[in-house]
């Protein structure tokens, strides 16, 4: 399998102008993404999902590093042919019809006619708005058409990769469950999506790999799998007796216990085979145990999980530098 | 996490970003020296052919209201010009004319070109500021006057309308033939422009150039002078008759085809009627009919004694009365000249904001009808007085009668150059030799120098030089006149006016307030 | 290279003629056209003087409005309503973008200009029964001269805000007019002033050439070769357009969006 992205120690540093901080959006960012993948990008607001994205089209320049987009070096414009981008907030030409708006962008990629109108019809039929509207001037476009158009403006030239920067925010139910479609089907069609996104269970449910980055620096990456592995199961036990000293001889071998009134408790461990043990204390503490859940873990706990334990060692640093 | 520092972080341009950079600061340099050389060699130059008036922007910004100023600023000097004219035109209907000088200034400095200010504001100053009777003009602002357009002609070189203008200006109000020849010649010779009066391309100024020029020949006793102009005249009037189809066609131009072979028939039949009868004794070879010497008796009767005599009292200050005797038909005219008796035009530059004149300085400029042999008039310059400050201490007073200027009938008895009068009072007879002023010799006995016109022989003239080599002017011009020497005291009623206070006569510089 | 240039300046047209102020602008110089008869009652000489002068003046002053309005906007509003990623992110130079926006800003002065013009030149076939051709060459004059001041407008817009552009541009049009005087100072005795008169006169562009209105509207008061004058001066134009829209090219090429 070919890399479709490859990035290398990329940073970008700002000068605050206000606060006259220099501001590091971007740290020393290494990530590969591969073709035919749907690639996952995952951060905080400001954690420099975006900036790593402009870096890599050339809108913004970096303070070091590199990245090699489908061979060749970021910020070239040959294969700017290849790619395509829909960025965070639909920002196109109000005044414009859709399918103006289309044309306009199918001449930047020197498509000819007729092929130019053969493929803006096949696009805006393949996300789906509505006839009617390809007429009509995009300031009269709904939140949810102002995606579509987005979605088909990036899909014009046909691209082998495209950058995607929260396509289904704000969408409704409906509306985001098609788009999400559109975009999973694009993996099926052979493309490499860079998928930047707030919505963890649309990521979860389409991602092949993800990547979390915190205040420019990447946490983790890896496959869905990789990332959610380790089952929790949940343990809730009742009993009289349960608080006499039993609770001492659970902790070490429970990764949680939470009471929960005066008699109940309920107990967690990441460890199946301690699920037993834990059972047996219980049984032979007297309790009673109501219920054994396997508790699956999802991307959004492990998110703000690895989120959390980098801000609380961020915080542990600077306190040690007595920042 | 956030560092704090002096230093702006690098950004990585990309390599064929640089390479491009290079390339264009090369191209960056090179056009722009060759953007140097073009306005240093190709510009410039032609731009400061272009303008070569003169004009003084800054003392015209700074004449300016607000409300006009940002024009000119902006380079729209001609839009500030014209708006300011039409405010002009309103100050003239409305009778403002003080308001007018200051403008026409400020507008001829923002656009040297528009010729019909420089026109118009030269006729104002010499013909419109009128002291309360109406009938006298300021003669002080003859000299800016003449200033203003000998500017305009600098700066419009070539077109005939300001040229003309100084022509008819001396023409008719300074009465300086000789400047009115010059200035009408030099209109004559513009070249053609297609701005002109659509009917007169492509023969340049138009025909009435020509008509007053003619004019002003006959004015200064240039006899065949005036007639070559008229034979040029009438030989392009003909031949435009005859392109644009006779009579039938254009009216106008017949009639002033008939009109140029009338006034050139009417200078032969006066020089037949005036001299020949004189010269050749009854033998009339001419192809006009001879005319009976009007006054009978010998067939050279000699010249009129008219027996000028003069009178001036002080009824109040600064009221004249003067009356007198002049043994002439009627139709005469007493020419009246007071003025300082030290009396220079006032120098004017083009800095100056406004067309100022000294006002301390008198002049007064009238004339008296003769009545029955009898003249009277009662001249008041006393409610003038920022016109006569009479702020000096002597002036002069000149009573004067010029042939030049005198109406066809008495001229047809008293000559061109007023050989057919004199008076009784030599003393009252002035002769003046100055060379500008001298027309054709036509009769002996009355000092001019070489042969008589001989009634036939014109000057061939090209249209372009002035006709004075055939015969050249020899023959000088006889006024009749009385000077006074008077003192303010005297003006004022003080003193009582004399024959004592005549002085003798002198031949002032050609017109007052002509340029030094 | 052409295609996409040509769809950025097709598309920033568009833009541009939407905008209301550009049609009050092009309103404002032809009802200062019209008006040009109204000053029917003077002399004929002076009514053709004041017509030719106010026609000349509206066109160039709705020229000069329109030109620097329209063209501050043009690449601020990209980047200010980043319309300019999905542009820029397509295989689109960034050369390529600063040329069809000058192209498309210039395309609408062409525009405005050509509105003026025609209303001109058709008074003034109304009030002299002809077309002056000194008046054409007068219409084309302010044309280029424009061109000149949308470049200047480009190159400052790459780097500057919409508000300090109107003033950097109109302040340098200003100054730019005073070609004579700045020539003057090229040969004067104080070093500092031939100093200032020469970095100016050189290296800023001198719209005082183009100040020949006078001439225009008197040609037969002038006897050097207006053409030639023309000719040269739009020579002029074209290359220190070139060099301020190399400039521009330049500094954005650098430019962060």
């Amino acid at each position: 399998m070919t890399t479709a992205i490859s990035i290398r120690g990329l940073t970008k540093k700002y000068i605050d102008v206000w606060q006259r901080q220099e501001v590091v959006a971007v740290n020393n960012l290494d990530l590969d993404v591969e073709e035919g993948e749907i690639f996952g990008f995952l951060g905080r607001n400001g954690a420099g999902k975006t900036t790593t994205i402009k870096m890599l089209l050339g809108l913004i320049f970096p303070t070091a590093g590199d990245a090699v987009i489908l061979g060749k070096p970021m910020g070239d414009n040959s294969v700017k042919h290849l790619i395509s981008y829909l960025p965070e907030e639909t920002y196109f030409y109000e005044s414009m019809t859709g399918w103006d708006l289309m044309d306009f962008y199918g001449r930047l990629f020197r498509i000819p006619q007729p092929e130019r109108k053969r493929r803006i019809q096949i696009c805006l039929e393949k996300v789906r708005l509505q006839p009617e509207a390809w007429h009509r001037a995009i300031r009269g476009y709904s939140k949810g058409m102002r995606q579509r158009i987005g979605i088909a403006q990036a899909l014009i030239n046909d691209p082998q990769l495209l950058f995607l920067d929260e396509p289904t925010s704000g969408l409704d139910p409906i509306a985001h469950a098609e788009l999400r479609d559109i975009v999973a089907s694009l993996k099926d069609e052979g493309k490499t999506v860079f998928l930047s996104s707030h919505q963890l269970a649309d990521v979860e449910m389409i991602c092949t790999r993800v990547a979390i980055i915190h205040r420019g620096k990447l946490l983790t990456t890896g496959t869905i799998k990789e990332l959610v592995e380790g089952e929790r199961t949940e343990i809730t036990v009742r009993g009289k007796e349960l608080a006499n000293g039993l609770i001492d001889r659970l902790r070490p071998i429970a990764t949680s216990i939470e009471p929960i009134g005066n008699d109940t408790l309920k107990l967690s461990s990441n460890d199946p085979e301690r699920v037993s043990t834990l059972i047996d204390l219980v049984r032979g503490a007297k309790g009673q145990v109501i219920s054994v859940m396997p508790h699956r873990r999802t991307l959004e706990e492990v998110f703000v999980e690895t989120v959390r334990k980098e801000e609380l060692a961020s915080a542990g640093a600077a306190q040690e530098e007595g920042v | 996490m956030a560092v704090a520092t002096e230093k702006r972080p690098a950004k990585i341009i990309p390599a064929d970003v640089q390479r491009r950079g290079r390339g264009l600061i090369a191209f960056i340099v090179v056009l722009l020296m060759l953007a140097g050389i073009v306005q240093h060699s190709a510009v410039d130059p032609y731009r400061k052919q272009l303008d070569k008036t003169e004009r003084n922007e800054a003392l015209a910004l700074g004449g300016l209201n607000s409300e006009f100023l940002l024009l000119p600023l902006l380079g729209f000097r001609e839009a500030a010009a014209g708006l300011l004219w039409v405010r002009c035109d309103e100050f003239f209907h409305s009778g403002d004319y003080d308001a007018i000088l200051p403008l026409v200034r400020i507008i001829t400095w923002l656009d040297p070109h528009a010729a019909n200010v420089y026109v118009t504001g030269a006729w104002h100053m010499a013909y419109n500021f009128t002291d309360s009777t109406g009938e006298r003009s300021d003669r002080r602002y003859i000299a800016p006057s003449e200033a203003l357009l000998n500017e305009g002609i600098r700066n419009n070189p070539r077109i005939y309308d300001v040229k003309f203008e100084k022509g008819w200006e001396n023409f008719d109000k300074i009465k300086n033939y000789a400047m009115a020849a010059e200035a009408f010649q030099d209109a004559i010779n513009t070249p053609a422009n297609k701005e002109v009066d659509a009917d007169d391309y492509p023969y340049g100024a138009p025909l009435k150039v020509w008509h007053i020029l003619a004019h002003t020949y006959e004015r200064m006793g240039r006899i065949p002078d005036a007639i070559a102009v008229w034979n040029q005249a009438i030989q392009i009037s003909t031949q435009r008759l005859k392109q644009r189809g006779g009579r039938t066609k254009d009216f106008a131009d017949f009639e002033l085809h008939q009109a140029e072979l009338h006034n050139r028939a009417e200078d032969y039949q006066r020089y037949f009627d005036r001299y020949t009868s004189i010269n050749h004794d009854h033998v009339n070879t001419s192809p006009y009919p001879g005319v009976e010497w009007p006054f009978g008796g010998s067939s050279k009767p000699g010249p009129w004694d008219v027996s000028f005599s003069a009178t001036v009292t002080v009824k109040r200050p600064k009221v004249l009365d003067i009356k007198g005797y002049f043994n002439a038909a009627d139709g005469a005219r007493i020419d009246v000249l007071l003025e300082d008796w030290d009396y220079k035009p006032h120098i004017v530059s083009n800095t100056t904001t406004a067309f100022a004149v000294d006002p301390n300085q008198t002049i007064m400029m009238d004339s008296i009808a003769v009545r029955k042999a009898e003249f009277e008039r009662e001249i008041d310059m006393s409610k003038d007085p920022k016109m006569y400050s009479f702020a000096h201490e002597y002036y002069r007073l000149v009573l004067s009668y010029d042939p030049r200027t005198t109406a066809p009938h008495l001229q047809d008895r008293f000559g061109w150059n007023g050989e057919g009068m004199t008076d009784s009072d030599a003393a009252h007879v002035v002769v003046d030799n100055t060379p500008e002023m001298l027309g054709t010799k036509m009769i002996d006995g009355f000092g001019g120098t070489g042969p008589n016109w001989d009634g036939r022989t014109i000057p061939v003239w090209d249209g372009h030089t002035p006709p004075k080599d055939i015969y050249p002017p020899s023959q000088p011009r006889r006024l009749i006149m009385i000077t006074y020497k008077l003192s303010r005291d005297q003006i004022l009623g003080l003193q009582p006016i004399t024959d004592k206070d005549i002085v003798p006569n002198q031949i002032m510089p050609l017109g007052p307030g002509q340029e030094p | 290279m052409f295609a996409a240039i040509y769809a950025i300046a097709h598309q920033t047209v568009r833009e541009a003629l939407r905008r209301r102020v550009m049609w009050i602008f092009l309103v404002t110089g032809i009802f200062l056209i019209a008006m040009g008869p109204v000053f029917g009652f003077l002399s004929p000489r002076d009514s053709q003087t004041v017509l030719r002068s106010l026609g000349l003046a509206a066109i160039l002053l709705a020229g000069l409005f329109t030109t620097i309005v329209t063209c501050i906007y043009l690449i601020p509003i990209e980047i200010e309503r980043r319309t300019i990623y999905t542009v820029l992110s397509k295989p689109v130079q960034r050369f390529e973008f600063v040329l069809g926006k000058f192209l498309g800003g210039f395309a609408v002065v062409f525009i405005n200009i050509a509105a003026m013009g025609i209303v001109f030149l058709a008074m003034l076939r109304m009030q002299e029964h002809q077309i002056p051709p000194e008046m054409v060459r007068g219409v084309i004059f302010t044309f280029f001269q424009m061109m000149l001041l949308a470049a200047l407008t480009i190159f400052f817009s790459t780097f500057a805000t919409p508000v300090v552009n109107f003033f950097l541009s109109f302040g340098i049009f200003l100054v730019g007019n005073l070609s004579s005087v700045t020539d003057t100072l090229t040969t004067s005795h104080n070093k500092i002033s031939q100093i200032v008169g020469l970095a100016i006169h050189y290296l800023l562009p001198q719209f005082g050439n183009f100040n020949v209105q006078n001439q225009l509207i008197h040609p037969e008061e002038d006897i050097v070769n207006m053409s030639v004058y023309m000719r040269n001066n739009i020579a002029y134009a074209l290359l220190y357009s070139a060099v301020l829209l190399a400039l521009a090219v330049f500094i954005f090429d650098r430019r962060e969006v």
